[in-house]
């Protein structure tokens, strides 16, 4: 059998690295989306997301699907990137899942086209198949908002709009805290089974296998642990006083109201004819 | 275990929110009383904690690997209250900066994964080794346990919210709008495979963290 929990761990974490980092790349590209006050940018968003989940016609959602890319164009993403990025993993899975769908087995309704394979009669149904197409555009519109949303919005910035949503100071301190972690941990992992790597060389038993994940994730919890302490006198040393202070310094320009104008319009004529 | 966006109508994705809304205040007010000033990084590492969890693969039998999700194992550690908003603030970044889970389905996602599923998993924990010594074995199986026990609790509620869909969300011809399929299907599907793989990827990831960690006892 082989190691292969190890290779798709550091793989995984690679994975995750080069996704930021390209992520961060195009946040600082000079395009449309770059250049807009990242307060604007996100609750327009936000309304484009929830919105999607109203629509029930699916020429609508394509339209809205096609302003995401048009977007995506603007702000000078590779649009072969941004595809792969939004299709590979959650929509083609849907696909997957949705397919099922389309036959009268799980959505009875108008025959479509029917066909035999080894003497049991598969039908597709208009139902089923209307049904699958508006559930797919459905999930890769909204999920691509949100990419596009995510990679041209420094993610740091990203976390700090929340604060506008008045969430409790301790949710959003902590989400700001989170993210440096998350980094610091995957890099923890990566070189952790780097070095397991480097010294097994032979097929575990998936038993052997389990205990060293396990005993990782012990490790980890323990190094966490012990952070603590050093980040709580950090904090200390810099003026913490169990009140978390922070900077605010968005600015809204001219192209932000203009931008939001034109993003409401579209949501205001879409919430009237749906 | 995250619902993307679009699988659930607004109808669940709201009521989800409402649900969460004072579960979240009511955390947040429980934390900032109980949590001790020097412990407030713990939260913020907590969260990255189980954010990463999910980025360990475990080997399971067949040469295949799958994931825990962590949720019982942080409750353990952190306390239920503190788990739920350590693992809020880690769906929360992976929904908003990696697309994983859905925006509008951060409610449900919340419900099922930082609230029902740490729930759950601590008091089956607290129930089954109830006066054990610290270092006994009774922890670790009852750790594992309530692993295997909360995460299909979770998974099923999943598949329910998924199996509602059809009867909430369907036009006049029959045509469903969210998740197609009903409750006999997708709550089959969905706790089929968390029981039979990964409850029990989650009973031997916490049960054998808890293991290891009996042996550095300070911890937790």
């Amino acid at each position: 059998m082989k190691n292969n929990f190890i290779e798709r761990s550091i793989i995984g974490a690679l994975s995750f690295l080069k996704e930021s980092i390209f992520a961060e790349e195009y946040a600082a590209r000079k395009g449309f989306l770059q250049s807009l006050d990242p307060r604007v940018k996100t609750v327009t968003f936000l309304l484009f997301i929830v919105q999607v989940l109203f629509i029930k016609n699916i020429l609508i959602l394509f339209c809205l699907y096609a302003l995401c890319l048009f977007l995506a164009w603007l702000s000078k993403i590779d649009l072969i990137f941004f595809l792969k990025r939004t299709w590979i993993f959650i929509p083609l899975f849907s696909l997957f899942i949705a397919l099922p769908a389309i036959f009268s087995i799980f959505t009875p309704g108008e025959a479509l086209f029917a066909f035999k394979i080894a003497g049991l009669k598969f039908i597709i149904t208009r139902q089923g198949l209307s049904g699958a197409t508006l559930f797919i555009t459905r999930v890769v519109t909204s999920l691509s908002f949100v990419i596009l949303l995510s990679i041209t919005t420094k993610h740091f910035e990203l976390l700090r709009v929340l604060r506008i949503f008045k969430i409790p100071q301790v949710f959003v301190m902590t989400t700001g805290m989170c993210y440096r972690y998350v980094y610091l941990f995957v890099e923890v992992i990566e070189n952790t089974y780097l070095a397991i790597k480097s010294r097994v060389g032979t097929s575990l038993h998936y038993k052997k296998g389990q205990s060293i994940v396990a005993w990782n994730i012990a490790f980890l919890w323990q190094r966490s642990y012990q952070l603590n302490e050093e980040v709580y006198k950090a904090m200390l040393a810099r003026g913490y006083r169990g009140e978390p202070v922070v900077l605010n310094d968005f600015r809204m320009k001219a192209r932000d109201l203009a931008w939001l104008f034109f993003a409401l319009i579209i949501i205001v004529a879409i919430f009237y004819s749906i | 275990m995250h619902i993307p966006d679009g699988y659930l109508g607004p109808a669940t994705c709201g009521v989800f929110y409402a649900v969460m809304l004072p579960i979240w205040a009511l955390a947040s007010r429980i934390v900032k009383k109980t949590l001790k000033a020097r412990q407030v990084p713990m939260l913020a590492i907590g969260a990255a904690f189980s954010f990463v969890i999910m980025m360990f693969n475990v080997p399971i039998p067949g040469g295949t690997t799958g994931h825990a999700v962590g949720g019982v194992l942080v409750a353990i550690l952190l306390g239920p209250w503190a788990a739920c908003i350590a693992i809020t603030v880690a769906l929360v970044i992976q929904a908003l900066l990696f697309g994983d889970g859905g925006i509008t389905a951060i409610g449900a996602n919340c419900f099922n994964m930082a609230f029902v599923l740490p729930f759950a998993g601590y008091y089956i924990y607290k129930a089954i080794s109830y006066n054990a010594p610290r270092g006994s074995n009774r922890r670790v199986i009852a750790a594992g346990i309530a692993g295997y026990i909360a995460l299909n609790i979770a998974a099923g509620l999943t598949g329910f919210e998924f199996g509602i869909q059809p009867l909430l969300h369907k036009t006049a011809s029959g045509q469903a709008l969210y998740c197609p399929y009903g409750l006999n299907v997708a709550l089959p599907v969905m706790l089929g495979e968390h029981l039979i793989v990964f409850g029990w990827v989650e009973a031997i990831v916490t049960g054998l963290v808890v293991k290891y960690l009996q042996k550095h006892e300070n911890y937790y």
